[in-house]
């Protein structure tokens, strides 16, 4: 009990003198974390939607050459970036392209050189994700839309993505989370989030284990935010679980009553909606062919 | 007889090794109301999916207007537009509304705009008794109330020709009505129509001409009267006399 007052009290001390550097640190951290999921989900997306173009043998030799290229980079790149630690990447990214342009190019700012490498590093993730979601969509749906004449690129935008994007919506919030804790890594370029403060001032005192409780804290407060704001997203997206019946007619119509066009009713024909109908029958061919 | 639409010669497909098409050839003429019936496996569904090249046909071709639509860089979104299908699972878009479902075709691929796409959309959801139900998500309504809507998405877009693909076979039976009247009032209006189905009345008393296919050719075709009444093929014979049963 000693022990927990006394860590409070440490805590509480820390807070006081170094508030302005943690909040720095978490702002940092956010900023970082939300910029390079975004990011992240959009290489992911564009990868998915890359590697889930179909080809036919019918179509021509050059698109089907052109995709499978498309699909083998995509595929080097998401197993390349998978497959190593983001710290090494950092390192490889960072203090590479200085080393292999003799020191003519270099990052100008650390927080491009972050956001790039936790970017690309989401967007390894988010495109197998992506794919999945795709996949995952009934090709029913896929039909329906063709049937109608929608292009690939039409039934992708409207139709196959706003569904894979919701059901992936659980995969997007799972990395911005683990971006938020991760990106304690980038200390190793030296760019200052949360963590790296904490490195920061336990080096200049020796409360070493308070100011790692308040990181404790301050990492959990935001992760429990995000799981909290993701769920109201989810919420949002999939709309109410009701809806209105709109009354059309003066008649209420129920379910399997079919309404005849020109037969309408006294209180029809009285009304706007009727003659609206009517004109709107005449220009769209009811009686078309005319048997 | 009105005018040819669709012409559909020597039309084969194979899954692998399996040959479900033989030697197809087949018209659809305008104002036609044709059923095709068969026993499951007899290649009905595949020849419809055909139609509209959400198949690959092994070999042959087939004609819309003249213009073979079986070739190598044809505008198959184009063509698909012109030709309206009806599935057996709907396939309504599940993250758009009744409405939104009849709008977007139009305004994505017939560049109409949205004002005149939705007056347009709820003429034919008014006329398929859908009206009511514009905000609700497929979820939310039954079969053959998506079946209706599904139905008025196709027509919303004015095709010349409506494919339907076992429209009723996924419904509860007290469903299937519903549907039936609908598909019979466009019958009765002139909209030229090719059905795939198991409903021996709407055959019989809808269509102005029926194809009985039996393992992947056709095997009788003829006016309603001609097949249901006086059938020429043995096998004709016995797949109605199944059905009778029934």
């Amino acid at each position: 009990m000693d022990k927990l007052i006394e860590l409070g009290q440490d805590m509480v001390k820390l807070w006081s003198n170094y508030s302005g550097m943690y909040l720095d640190g978490v702002k940092n951290t956010l900023i970082l974390a939300l910029v390079a999921t975004v990011i992240g989900c959009i290489i992911g997306l564009v990868c998915g939607i890359l590697n889930t173009i179909p080809y036919s043998p019918n179509d021509s030799l050059f698109k089907r050459v052109v995709l499978k290229l498309i699909r083998g980079i995509v595929r080097v790149y998401v197993e390349v970036f998978r497959g190593t630690p983001m710290v090494l990447q950092a390192v490889f990214i960072f203090y590479g392209l200085p080393y292999f342009t003799d020191n003519t190019m270099r990052f100008s700012s650390v927080w491009a050189a972050a956001i790039l490498i936790v970017s690309i590093n989401t967007g390894a993730y988010m495109a197998e994700s992506v794919r999945g979601g795709i996949i995952s969509i009934d090709p029913g749906q896929t039909e329906g839309a063709k049937a109608i004449g929608m292009t690939h690129v039409q039934t992708m935008m409207n139709v196959i993505l706003p569904q894979a994007l919701r059901n992936i919506m659980p995969q997007i919030g799972n990395n911005f989370i683990i971006n938020v804790k991760d990106t304690s890594v980038m200390f190793i370029i030296s760019f200052t989030e949360f963590f790296a403060f904490h490195r920061y001032i336990t080096g200049v005192n020796n409360m070493y284990f308070p100011s790692a409780a308040i990181e404790m804290i301050g990492y959990l407060t935001m992760t429990l935010i995000a799981s909290f704001v993701l769920r109201w997203v989810e919420k949002w997206m999939d709309g109410s679980d009701s809806y209105e019946l709109v009354q059309v007619d003066q008649l209420t119509m129920t379910a399997g009553t079919y309404s005849h066009p020109d037969r309408g009713t006294p209180f029809d024909e009285r009304s706007k909606e009727y003659r609206e109908r009517t004109r709107q029958g005449l220009k769209h061919g009811r009686n078309r062919g005319g048997r | 007889m009105g005018e040819m639409i669709l012409q559909v010669n020597h039309l084969s497909k194979s899954f692998g090794t399996h040959e479900v098409l033989r030697d197809i050839d087949f018209t659809v003429s305008k104002g036609d109301v044709t059923s095709i019936i068969g026993a499951s496996g007899s290649g009905k569904s595949t020849l419809l999916r055909c139609i509209n090249l959400l198949e690959n046909p092994t070999s042959g071709e087939i004609l819309y207007h003249g213009e073979n639509v079986v070739r190598r860089g044809f505008n198959a979104p184009a063509y698909r537009s012109r030709v309206g299908m009806v599935f057996q699972s709907f396939n309504l878009f599940s993250n758009m509304t009744v409405l939104e479902n009849c709008i977007v075709g139009q305004v994505k691929v017939l560049k109409r705009n949205r004002e005149e796409a939705r007056r347009h959309a709820m003429f034919y959801l008014e006329k398929v008794g859908m009206a009511p139900y514009i905000n609700a998500k497929p979820r939310q309504i039954s079969g053959g109330q998506k079946q209706r809507v599904a139905i008025a998405r196709a027509l919303a877009m004015d095709p010349e020709v409506l494919l339907f693909d076992e429209p009723t076979s996924a419904l509860d039976p007290e469903m299937v009505g519903e549907v039936l009247a609908v598909m019979q009032s466009l019958a009765q209006e002139g909209m030229t129509m090719l059905v795939v189905t198991h409903e021996m009345a709407f055959a019989r008393d809808i269509s102005t001409r029926v194809v009985y296919m039996n393992e992947g050719i056709i095997c009788e075709e003829g006016t309603p009267a001609e097949v249901f009444g006086d059938p020429k093929k043995q096998e004709t014979r016995d797949f109605l006399a199944r059905f009778r049963k029934a």
